[in-house]
């Protein structure tokens, strides 16, 4: 592995505009102008795994101020598949979408899938389990794919262990590997002037093979960069470290994506750390199981508790589900959740229209307190309103905002 | 004069006078709701909400105005005395900690309506609660006297006539359907059919004392009483039709019907107010019928059903000019068909719903083969975008006195029924399945034994491998992998 061989140049169709960075932690505001129009960072994007949303119109993502949300290269490639997206034109096309589309390698499916897949240097040998055919899955071929979904940022193969692999050698190859794969990655990525090609940072837990990779790729120059192989069972403590690291080493000018981090405490940490964007199917998968996210915690409107609560889900939260009808939203309670939560898809259409509502306007209240300069107060607030008293909040967010100069526990 | 008839307004606009047996357009009006005019259908609910579509996309997408809300949907609460499934004790003994059903706890004022509250259905919209929910499952346990068998969601259970009142009282939708006697899935015999009259007509009178018969007026329910016309003969039933035409006729705002036959035995004096069919026709050409036969209201439940289908309806009223050949219109696009993988138009063509206008059939296709919600609902706005066309179209017919030549057409352009489903729909739920014994076998296979056959596969197809780190090519010489041109 060189850092000095002559490389293919590389475009970039995007455009980075950092706006104020917090005097006290790492935390950023910035403008990400894609091709399908400029998305605000930091900012958590939605999942689409199979070109839509769970059960909610397009319409009805945009009204939650959504710019930005992923299709899943894995699932796309195996429906409708490649030859369908290419005679439709693309991800956009197929699903009415004209904003953003980031989709993933499909390498994360690997760490899910792990038990039925075999890497190799060539690429990744799984079967369908749509099928139980076998299936090899190349980093050209998911560029390939990725270039006949259109979307506006598409992400390396990379090759992802298990975050809490005790195996330093495997861990070691597989983030050697994921740099090669980087290259052949560039190397097989035809519109490099339409579509924004993002390395994926690896090493597990190591540091000092996360500094050699971010050394590894930052030098390839691609439009943004990921942190990878996280949000896999690891302690937050490790989790905090590596992004920290990673941060730290990378390039001011570019947008950085932590890979699969939703929890609104873990984006609001990673925000102090120095990220931009974070993707996570949590939000909608837990609404579809009657889970509300709030400023106050996440709530399981399933709970007999909610039968008479006749409240909102969460009380003065602004999106369409909670707002009162007296201020044009849909009045919606916890009793009426309770009534349909996994009974009526409605309900969960209901709560998943509120949970991503939530993650979008808690990233849209942290860009405005970085804007303002007023970031560290933010972040006291908001553990204030999910946990309480100071007792309650988590002690790896108190470590870790901590060596990014917040202290929680003062007042 | 009573409280009950003049709460709904329902003027028959054409033809002027009311024959029965033939189209009439009308318009029902209740202060401070929407005005339906009619023929019209009742969009029908689950658990309160329109399966599918969130109340956004209703206010949005649609122009659904009125729904149709069954109480026992709402019910959970058992009877101490009644034999319960094992593993829902907990859940039961928790909610009469709670003190039964919630739907009756929510805060409204004496103005409001508590159902709409809890349901969270827009002020302007016109609420009509049944005891059951369209179409009712069969219940294995009988009706009583002074009780119905119902369908909760935790199980079968008996709603109470005084219960039903209370209920009614309570929740003050705009429209109650009176609690009626009926036989489902089976023929009565002829004592049977004697009781369902008496029974019936019990139910009404008491009811409509109860909540009308007070001598203070502030005392009566602004509920709206719509009484039962049982699905039987005309003579079966005649005393009970007399006390409607008599001493009950200042109660009653409308008449329910459960079978289009009873459109004709309707009598005379009857014949003003408005007529709200329950029943289930299979396809457009049996709504043209009852509309033909004088009904207003009609419940579709084959809507529901196509959208979870994945059929796109396409049809219009009046129908286009047949043409040259002779094969007969599909009165629905079946959108699972692979056919429509890579077909960029719009569901129906000239379609101006949501659906039609943001995405095509390709989308659709793709979200029903991936079992994605969205299809469902996406669905759901056309079709009842179609409905909606429909029946203004057959408004516009009868004022213009070509309904039943339309109604020719219709039959000869269209075939005679949907396409054949293919594929699965959403989940089933217990409402949409016949009750059967205990052990049935589950409704669908297990979803996850195909991924445990393929991890058996691949273990074998591993052990014929020469190393673990073979190459693509190594593979590809083994039919391992096909390897695809980049």
């Amino acid at each position: 592995m060189s850092t000095n061989t002559p490389r293919k140049p590389m475009p970039s169709a995007l455009t980075f505009d950092l706006h104020a960075k917090c005097s006290t932690t790492k935390a950023r505001a910035s403008t990400l102008t894609l091709p399908h129009g400029p998305v605000p960072l930091p900012i958590f994007m939605p999942v689409a795994t199979q070109a839509s949303i769970k059960g909610l119109t397009y319409d009805q993502l945009k009204q939650t101020g959504c710019m930005l949300c992923l299709n899943n290269t894995y699932h796309l490639g195996l429906k409708p598949g490649q030859s369908v997206l290419d005679a439709v034109g693309g991800a956009h096309k197929l699903q009415g979408w004209d904003r953003n589309i980031l989709t993933d390698s499909g390498g994360f499916q690997m760490v899910s899938l792990l038990k039925l897949a075999t890497i190799t240097e060539e690429g990744v040998q799984f079967l369908s389990p749509h099928d139980g055919s076998p299936m090899l899955l190349t980093p050209e071929h998911s560029i390939s794919l990725q270039n006949s979904i259109g979307s506006d940022i598409i992400m390396q193969l990379d090759d992802v262990i298990a975050t809490t692999t005790p195996d330093r050698v495997r861990i070691n190859e597989a983030m050697e590997r994921s740099v090669r794969w980087l290259d052949r990655c560039i190397d097989a990525h035809k519109y490099p002037e339409k579509q924004n090609l993002f390395c994926i940072i690896q090493g597990g837990l190591d540091l000092e093979l996360r500094k050699k990779c971010c050394a590894e790729m930052v030098v390839r120059d691609t439009p943004g960069i990921a942190i990878g192989g996280l949000s896999g069972g690891e302690a937050k403590e490790e989790f905090c470290k590596v992004v920290d690291t990673c941060t730290g080493l990378l390039p001011e000018e570019k947008p950085r994506y932590v890979m699969g981090v939703g929890y609104p405490e873990d984006l609001v940490v990673a925000v102090a750390l120095g990220a931009d964007m974070f993707d996570c199917v949590w939000p909608t998968r837990t609404a579809r199981f009657g889970n509300a996210v709030t400023k106050n915690g996440t709530f399981n409107l399933r709970h007999i508790s909610y039968a008479n609560d006749f409240r909102p889900v969460d009380e003065d939260c602004p999106c369409a589900c909670c707002r009162p009808t007296e201020k044009g939203g849909l009045g919606i309670t916890r009793a009426y959740i309770y009534h349909l939560a996994a009974k009526e898809t409605v309900g969960a259409h209901l709560l998943t229209i509120h949970n991503v509502h939530y993650l979008l306007s808690l990233m849209g209240s942290c860009r405005q307190s970085i804007l303002e300069d007023r970031f560290p107060a933010f972040l006291r607030e908001f553990f204030r309103n999910q946990y309480g008293d100071k007792s309650n909040y988590p002690a790896w967010a108190v470590g870790a905002l901590r060596q990014v100069g917040v202290d929680l526990m003062e007042d | 004069m009573g409280s009950g008839s003049d709460m709904v307004n329902f003027n028959i606009l054409s033809p002027g006078v009311a024959p029965v047996l033939s189209p009439r357009l009308g318009k029902l009006a209740l202060a401070g709701r929407k005005s339906i005019c009619t023929p019209h259908y009742l969009p029908l609910t689950t658990r309160g909400a329109v399966p599918h579509l969130s109340h956004d996309v209703i206010r949005d997408h649609t122009t659904v105005g009125s729904v149709y809300v069954g109480l026992e949907d709402s019910q959970r609460n058992f009877p101490l005395t009644q034999q319960r499934p094992p593993g829902l004790r907990s859940v039961i003994e928790k909610e009469k900690k709670h003190g039964g059903p919630p739907l009756y706890k929510t805060p409204a004022a004496p103005h409001e309506s508590a159902l709409r509250k809890f349901i969270s259905a827009p002020e302007e919209f016109l609420l009509i609660m049944g005891a059951r929910r369209q179409p009712p499952v069969a219940c294995p346990t009988p009706n009583s006297p002074t009780s119905i068998s119902i369908l909760t969601s935790v199980g079968f259970r008996q709603l109470d006539a005084e219960e039903y009142i209370q209920a009614t009282r309570t929740l003050r939708p705009d429209i109650i359907v009176g609690m009626a006697d009926l036989i489902l899935g089976r023929q009565a015999g002829k004592k049977r059919c004697e009781k369902m009259v008496d029974r019936t007509h019990a139910h009404t009178r008491d009811a409509t004392e109860r909540l009308y018969g007070s001598s203070k007026v502030e005392e009566r329910s602004k509920t709206a009483y719509f009484a039962p016309i049982l699905p039987l003969e005309n003579t079966q039933q005649l005393l009970y039709l007399e006390e409607l035409q008599d001493e009950l006729r200042d109660f009653i705002s409308g008449l329910a019907l459960y079978e289009s036959a009873s459109l004709s035995i309707i009598p005379e004096p009857l014949g003003t107010l408005p007529r709200l069919l329950f029943n289930e026709p299979a396809t457009p050409h049996e709504v043209l019928k009852e509309i033909a036969l004088g009904a207003d209201l009609l419940t579709l439940p084959f809507l529901v059903k196509s959208s979870d289908a994945g059929m796109a309806f396409d049809f219009a009223f009046p129908p286009p000019s047949k043409s040259s050949e002779q094969t007969a219109r599909p009165l629905a696009l079946n959108l699972r068909s692979p056919t429509n993988a890579t077909d960029l138009s719009p569901l129906s063509e000239n379609c101006k719903c949501y659906a039609c206008r943001n995405h095509h059939r390709a989308y659709l296709n793709h979200l029903l083969n991936a079992k994605e919600m969205l299809a469902w609902t996406l669905l759901q706005i056309h079709n009842h975008h179609v409905l909606d066309n429909f029946f203004a179209g057959i408004r516009e017919s009868i004022k213009n006195g070509t309904f039943e030549q339309h109604a020719d057409s219709f039959h000869k352009v269209y075939a005679p029924a949907f396409p054949e489903q293919t594929g699965e729909g959403p989940r089933l739920r217990g409402y949409q399945l016949s009750p059967g014994g205990p052990n049935q076998p589950p409704r669908h296979p297990k979803v996850f034994n195909r991924l445990d056959d393929a991890f058996d596969k691949y273990a074998e197809s591993k052990s014929s491998l020469g190393t673990p780190d073979a190459g693509s090519d190594e593979l590809e010489s083994r039919g391992f992998a096909e390897k695809k041109d980049h």
